[in-house]
């Protein structure tokens, strides 16, 4: 059967490895798939969920139907109050996220400078990131009240550790060859730091920032699962709490949506670099 | 007789290995080198070839013995060191990375020495602005050597930086670097597996055996002044050279 995944003409498709083996790592960026192949699961799962709810009342109370999903998202949208509470929680995530990957960035590379205190904070920084966010929520919100502040703080703990570890993993990857050049031509510490560590680990930076998109929302959610006025998560909730399905699911595919955007943000981010460090090349 | 840049004397060292005892890698070596001159260095693989230069360029600290740079016991001399992969930075132009030393050492760049390092490797000034993975392997081995000459050292370290290139690239290159190395005065040793590229760049070639110690030194004599290595290997006393350590090589090897 002839495959419907098309590719571009490049000398590594008719490697012995040949294309779509899964161990040619470079064309897999180069694989093209035809638009509406990315619609296709969407609508099956739609046109399944219609026809499984449809003339069940029963069935359209627990899992709502597509139809009132749509009536609900218009319903919100026109009043203003998807687009508000949207805003909301895009601006307690989006916060939170640049809030904790740049100082868990900072913090990562830093730890480059000393491989002793990198080692006496690894158990430290393990055990903050196996803590379920959840269980710190009612502590945050005691803190820092009901408000914005709580619900970044929490993407803001979802997302350093994250950063931290990916800073770190990334600056103590750096080719040998180049350290060794630096050390060869005399260049000090905060040089190596500076021309070398921080530009190799940049990729590992970019990778936390993909990691930490979804982290930053679930973090943002949380808090206003708990205990909120506003945002999404509080939309859900009260939603929820009226068996309103169709409601929570507007919420959910929304929260979709953006994580989606921000994401698709993060990776133009990421070519951009990626570009000018002609890596890809 | 001329000062000169670098002399070894009775350099060891020994890789430590825990409980299991020191691994012996460089063992007892002595030589010179006067500016102006290549040395070559020659041996089988894991002889402690690296690990010598390594040990010059400061990266590994001598078991016993002393490098003199100038005749002078210091910690660090103006070396420049092209290893076999070129250290160019991925995510610098070029410019970028040739600004290097410059950017280091917070000075201008010294545009009238770069134009005459572009010329000498025959390198357009339009390469400037691309990146590193936009050339070919001559031409990153070609920046790679300007990029370490910019430093502007006294000695240059070699490590195999010709091997990876295809034939013709590595003849013309090489003749570039000769010419450089003669020119500029600057004291040259290069470590590399080839015996027709030996005998053709350098002045004299170090032979070592495996156990890091160095088994004879052949001066190379072709007796025709400064010769190009592309017309060293023309000559008549080549093949005798070559005889020479090849034979002592295969016995080396054989130990």
């Amino acid at each position: 059967m002839k495959s419907h995944i098309h590719t571009h003409a490049h000398p590594r498709t008719h490697s012995p490895c040949g294309a779509g083996t899964g161990y040619d790592s470079a064309s897999d960026s180069d694989y093209r798939i035809a638009p509406w192949l990315y619609l296709l699961p969407l609508v099956v799962v739609v046109i399944a969920w219609h026809f499984y709810t449809l003339g069940s009342s029963d069935r359209q109370f627990i899992f709502s139907s597509p139809e009132k999903v749509v009536q609900a998202f218009v319903r919100l949208a026109s009043s203003g109050e998807l687009v508000k509470n949207s805003l909301i929680t895009l601006e307690e995530a989006i916060a939170g996220f640049a809030l904790g990957t740049t100082t868990g960035a900072a913090i990562g590379l830093s730890l480059w400078y000393s491989r002793a205190v990198a080692r006496v904070s690894r158990p430290y920084i393990s055990a903050l990131g196996s803590i379920p966010i959840f269980s710190l929520a009612p502590m945050i919100i005691t803190w820092f009240g009901i408000g914005l502040w709580s619900k970044i703080m929490l993407a803001f703990l979802s997302t350093v550790v994250v950063a931290i570890v990916q800073s770190y993993q990334g600056a103590v990857s750096v080719e040998p060859r180049y350290l060794r050049f630096m050390a060869v031509v005399g260049a000090s510490r905060s040089q190596v730091f500076r021309y070398i560590v921080v530009p190799s680990s940049l990729i590992w930076v970019v990778n936390a920032m993909k990691l930490n998109i979804g982290l930053a929302l679930l973090g943002a959610f949380i808090g206003e699962f708990i205990s909120a006025e506003a945002g999404l998560g509080y939309m859900i909730v009260k939603a929820s709490g009226l068996y309103d399905m169709a409601t929570v699911l507007v919420g959910v595919f929304t929260l979709m949506v953006i994580a989606l955007i921000l994401s698709a943000c993060v990776e133009a981010l990421e070519r951009r670099i990626l570009s000018r460090m002609s890596w890809k090349s | 007789m001329t000062e000169p840049l670098l002399l070894v004397q009775d350099l060891c060292f020994a890789y430590r290995q825990g409980a299991g005892g020191d691994a012996p890698a460089v063992g007892a070596i002595s030589f010179a080198l006067a500016p102006g001159e290549i040395v070559c260095i020659l041996g089988p693989s894991g002889c402690g070839k690296t690990t010598l230069l390594n040990l010059i360029a400061g990266l590994l600290q001598p078991t016993s013995g002393s490098i003199h740079f100038r005749l002078e016991e210091r910690t660090r001399a103006r070396i420049g060191y092209i290893f076999q992969q070129d250290v160019l930075l991925p995510w610098r132009t070029v410019r970028s990375n040739l600004m290097l030393a410059n950017d280091l050492r917070k000075s201008t760049i010294d545009q009238k020495a770069l134009d005459q390092y572009l010329r000498t490797f025959h390198l357009e000034t339009s390469i400037l602005d691309r990146y590193p993975s936009q050339l070919s392997g001559g031409m990153r081995q070609r920046v790679g050597i300007i990029q370490a000459l910019m430093f502007d050292p006294e000695i240059l370290l070699l490590d195999e930086p010709f091997s990876a290139l295809d034939f013709y690239t590595k003849l013309r290159l090489e003749s570039e670097f000769h010419s450089l190395a003669r020119s500029s005065r600057k004291g040259t040793l290069l470590v590399t597996h080839d015996i027709d590229e030996a005998i053709a760049m350098g002045d004299r070639v170090l032979l070592m055996d495996r156990g890091g110690k160095m088994a004879k030194e052949i001066a190379i004599d072709l007796g025709e002044g400064d010769i190009s290595p592309d017309k060293a290997r023309g000559h008549e006393s080549f093949s005798g050279y070559y005889n020479e350590i090849f034979s002592h090589l295969e016995e080396a090897m054989a130990l």
